[in-house]
């Protein structure tokens, strides 16, 4: 979510793709355009505890590519009257596309590590990981999907609202009920601030599913 | 003291008596023609040689006044002998001059039932009247109208290689035209090789300017589409041929570089595996983008040929991307106003596949205000500009990023789509339709241009077009509409749409279409959950006909729609899950439940969905579900999934554990 950034001067790193041959991810149902969720983002620091609301909703996927798109909507942000909307885009690590190594937006990949070993699910893949960047990895049978989340802009505010969107999050998507965990990433702001959403069923008894089609 | 001059080519008197002079000119002339004396009739010729040549009004001009048919009758009555040479040449001439780069002309030419005696000239003697027929014959073979080449007749097999082999390059070149214009199917192709042809056509390789040019043409006619002639061709003395066009690319006239362009891109379409040298393939795009400069119809056919060459091709794109392509064709498109028609399309489709896969060119487009260009460009006056227009923004409009910025929500886009749905154009409507369908999802505001123009009641009649493209597209967008709609919306379409109406879409003649009816009917119960009554109306009609659809045994894509409707409509409340158990164990059973079907299907697709519906009908939260469960057990649909737990889809896998752990949850075991 947007915060306060202090200027940085790291250099952008070369965006770590690893095409090989490796084919798509397969589709996830929850994980689809159209699809809603609504949790909490921690944005506490060494002053307060504080935490946002916050609603995702997917807008568009598209697996060759391994790139996703939605919006996140941050409530009871306290510098804004309003909630505050933003659009971001997304990385799917497939090991086509992306890897588990950003190669940009300031992480090292001790900053990559550091973030994704957080996540339980990954304690299984970290090994490979490490030694060779994830290549042997079959990633299209693992009930997990990592992404990197990065906010491109504000939908509804100004960019003079006093608060920016420099950082991006890492994520992990529960293929099997839908929960998305994150992490913010952002070298000027507190670390680790966690994102947790879960499925939203709009006051239905079970899933329901919308779509559309690109011509 | 001014003069006039009698040849009256220069003539710019602006008088009255001036124009009445010409007109007494024109006639003069044509009573000259009829002249029996020789030389008035060769001056007469000649006279009207020169004033059309380059000059399409005074061909237009000629043409009305019948002069075609007076220069056809020069030429038959001109006997063989060698003084009448020189009305041969000249009548000859006269008449190519009306056929070149004029429909009208080669029209005329062919009603006056010249076209044999051209022919004859070929055998004459003199080799200035061959070469004036020669000419005359390409001009005509230029033309869609020139007659149809058998060429599976022998002997005019026969006549097509005496002409290829003739010394006089006029004849050979003619030879190589008949062949770029005429060949036309695969069996043609392959007569052709068998014969020899591409032999003799790379002889012309090495020939004057107006041989290698015909020798290109037709050698991509003969190769199009065509693996085996592409690799006969190749294989010739170890692929120096090959080369030798790609050479071509270089030379010093745009022309050669276009069709040599012209004839690479044929043979990377049919064989791509002979371009493996990226720098080919760069140099081709480069070499393209270079000749869309060209003011003449080497830059229209420039523009036509790099949206061949980059169609469905995502490499490519993003090598032309990268050589700036788009900044080009803006460029072009934004400095000149008067493109011609042909060149306007080219540019357009370029733009189209440029941005049809690659998220950065469609972003360009925004930055560089392509908008507005296609915006104008939907105004003109010619269908398949308007129509390249709008597939431009279709693919434009895939984009996601930019929809949900709304850069297509405006009045000043839409308006003008909107209005081409009624365009007279068949081509036209279904590319705008393409286009509307993805511009309608705008995910930045509930409010919708599209709406306010009346947009709704429009696709509404496109879908009861006789067209089933046009009632599938207006559907899709429809359904794309309505995506994560609000009531109000719906509400919109629901109340021009009563349940009849409806039901009829489902149970279109057309799957496809019946397909999108479904996907629309899933988005409208998405949502709030009262939005689920509307398959109730009228008696559950609508329910009913997708249950009835569902039974018949329907195409995986529109079995996967009628699923998820009735995983959507079981997402509700007690009465809705009911409903859908109604529709999947009718009273009136025997035959075998078409879930079970379903599940078995090789699209992983149609059975996640079946799952999903499964899931939402047990869902422990709900009164009923045990009861439903049992029925579900009882019919075989539970032991099926059992029997699914390691299916090859981790999606279905993952929502099959959800079922049998909600399954065990009753007391079931695995």
């Amino acid at each position: 979510m947007p915060v306060r950034v202090v200027e940085s001067s790291t250099p952008a790193q070369v965006s770590g793709t690893d095409p090989g041959n490796r084919s798509q991810l397969p589709p996830s149902s929850l994980l689809g355009a159209g699809q809603a969720f609504s949790g909490t983002q921690n944005v506490s620091n060494q002053q307060k505890e504080e935490a946002w609301r916050v609603n995702v909703q997917i807008q568009g996927i598209d697996l060759e590519h391994g790139y996703l798109c939605g919006t996140m909507e941050a409530l009871n942000v306290p510098m804004a009257d309003t909630p505050v909307i933003t659009f971001w885009e997304g990385e799917i690590v497939d090991g086509k596309n992306y890897t588990f190594y950003t190669g940009k937006w300031e992480a090292t990949r001790e900053d990559d590590m550091r973030h994704w070993s957080k996540f339980p699910s990954f304690s299984p893949l970290q090994g490979q990981v490490e030694s060779d960047g994830g290549r042997q990895l079959d990633l299209n049978n693992y009930p997990y999907i990592f992404m990197r989340w990065k906010e491109q802009y504000f939908v509804n505010v100004g960019t003079d609202c006093g608060l920016t969107i420099a950082g991006f999050y890492y994520v992990c998507f529960s293929c099997s009920d839908g929960s998305i965990s994150g992490f913010y990433y952002d070298p000027n702001s507190s670390p680790f601030q966690k994102l947790e959403l879960k499925t939203v069923n709009e006051g239905r008894s079970g899933f329901s599913f919308s779509s559309y089609e690109l011509q | 003291m001014p003069t006039t001059t009698t040849s009256a080519a220069s003539s710019s008197s602006s008088t009255a008596s001036a124009s009445g002079n010409n007109s007494n000119r024109q006639a003069d002339v044509f009573s000259r023609l009829a002249s029996s004396d020789p030389e008035v009739k060769l001056k007469a010729l000649r006279e009207v040689k020169n004033q059309i040549i380059g000059n399409r009004t005074k061909k237009l001009s000629f043409l009305k006044l019948g002069a075609v048919p007076a220069i056809a009758s020069a030429l038959a009555d001109a006997d063989d002998s060698e003084k009448c040479n020189n009305i041969l040449v000249q009548s000859a001439a006269a008449l190519g001059s009306f056929a070149c780069g004029f429909e009208a002309g080669v029209q005329a030419v062919l009603d006056a039932g010249v076209f044999p005696r051209l022919l004859r000239l070929l055998t004459n003697p003199d080799e200035k009247v061959v070469d004036a027929g020669a000419r005359s014959l390409r001009m005509i073979f230029q033309s869609n109208q020139a007659p149809k080449y058998d060429f599976l007749q022998e002997k005019n097999m026969e006549f097509l290689f005496s002409l290829l082999n003739s010394e006089n390059e006029n004849v050979s070149g003619l030879g190589a035209s008949i062949i770029a214009h005429a060949c036309g199917t695969s069996v043609e192709q392959r007569v052709l090789c068998e014969a020899g042809v591409l032999e003799k056509l790379v002889i012309l390789l090495d020939g004057s300017l107006s041989q290698r040019e015909a020798c290109l043409e037709s050698l991509a006619t003969v190769l199009k589409n065509n693996p085996e002639a592409v690799s006969d061709f190749v294989g010739l003395e170890s692929g120096r041929h090959l080369n030798s066009v790609t050479e071509l690319t270089k030379d010093r006239y745009p022309r050669t570089r276009l069709l040599s362009c012209l004839c690479l891109v044929v043979i990377y379409n049919t064989s791509p595996s002979y371009f493996v040298n990226m720098g080919t393939k760069s140099g081709l795009i480069t070499t393209l983008l270079e000749l869309l400069n060209d003011p003449g119809q080497s830059g229209d056919d420039a523009a036509l040929g790099l949206s061949c060459l980059i169609a469905g091709k995502e490499d490519l794109q993003k090598l032309a991307y990268e050589a700036n392509a788009i900044k080009n064709i803006v460029d072009i498109l934004k400095t000149d106003s008067e493109l011609q028609t042909k060149r306007l399309q080219g540019l357009f489709l370029s733009l189209a596949e440029l941005c049809s896969k690659l998220e950065d060119c469609r972003c360009s487009f925004v930055s560089l205000q392509v908008l507005d260009l296609l915006i104008n460009a939907l105004r003109h006056k010619d269908a398949d500009v308007k129509a390249a227009a709008c597939i431009c923004l279709r693919n434009a409009s895939r984009s996601v990023k930019n929809l949900s910025a709304g850069r297509f929500n405006s009045d000043h886009v839409m308006l003008p789509l909107v209005q081409l749905l009624h365009d007279p154009s068949s081509s036209v409507q279904v590319a705008v339709l393409g286009a509307l369908s993805n511009i309608v999802l705008d995910f930045s505001s509930p409010k919708s241009s599209f709406i306010e123009f009346g947009g709704i009641k429009q696709l509404i009649e496109l879908s009861k077009s006789m067209d089933p493209d046009a009632r599938c597209s207006a559907l899709r967008a429809l359904r794309n509409l309505m995506f994560l709609a609000d009531n109000k919306r719906k509400e919109l379409f629901i109340s021009d749409v009563n349940a009849q109406g409806f039901a009829c879409l489902i149970s279109d003649p057309e799957p496809p279409v019946q397909e999108q009816a479904l996907a629309l009917l899933r988005n409208l119960v998405d949502g709030c959950i009262s939005s689920i009554e509307f398959v109730f109306d009228e008696d559950g009609l609508i329910l009913d006909t997708v249950g009835r659809q569902l039974r018949k045994g329907p195409q995986a894509h529109m079995a996967i729609q009628g699923m998820y409707v009735l995983t959507n409509v079981a997402s509700g409340t007690e009465l809705h899950k009911e409903a859908v158990m109604q529709q999947l164990f009718p009273q009136a059973t025997g035959s075998e439940n078409f879930m079970l079907k379903f599940l078995q299907s090789d699209e992983s697709q149609l059975r996640s969905a079946t799952v999903w519906t499964i899931i939402n009908l047990i869902s422990p939260s709900s009164p009923g579900a045990y009861d439903r469960h049992v029925k579900l057990r009882s019919a075989g649909i539970i032991p099926q999934l059992k029997n699914m737990v390691n299916d090859a889809c981790l999606d279905v896998k993952i929502r099959i554990k959800t079922v049998l752990g909600q399954s065990m949850s009753f007391g079931d075991n695995y």
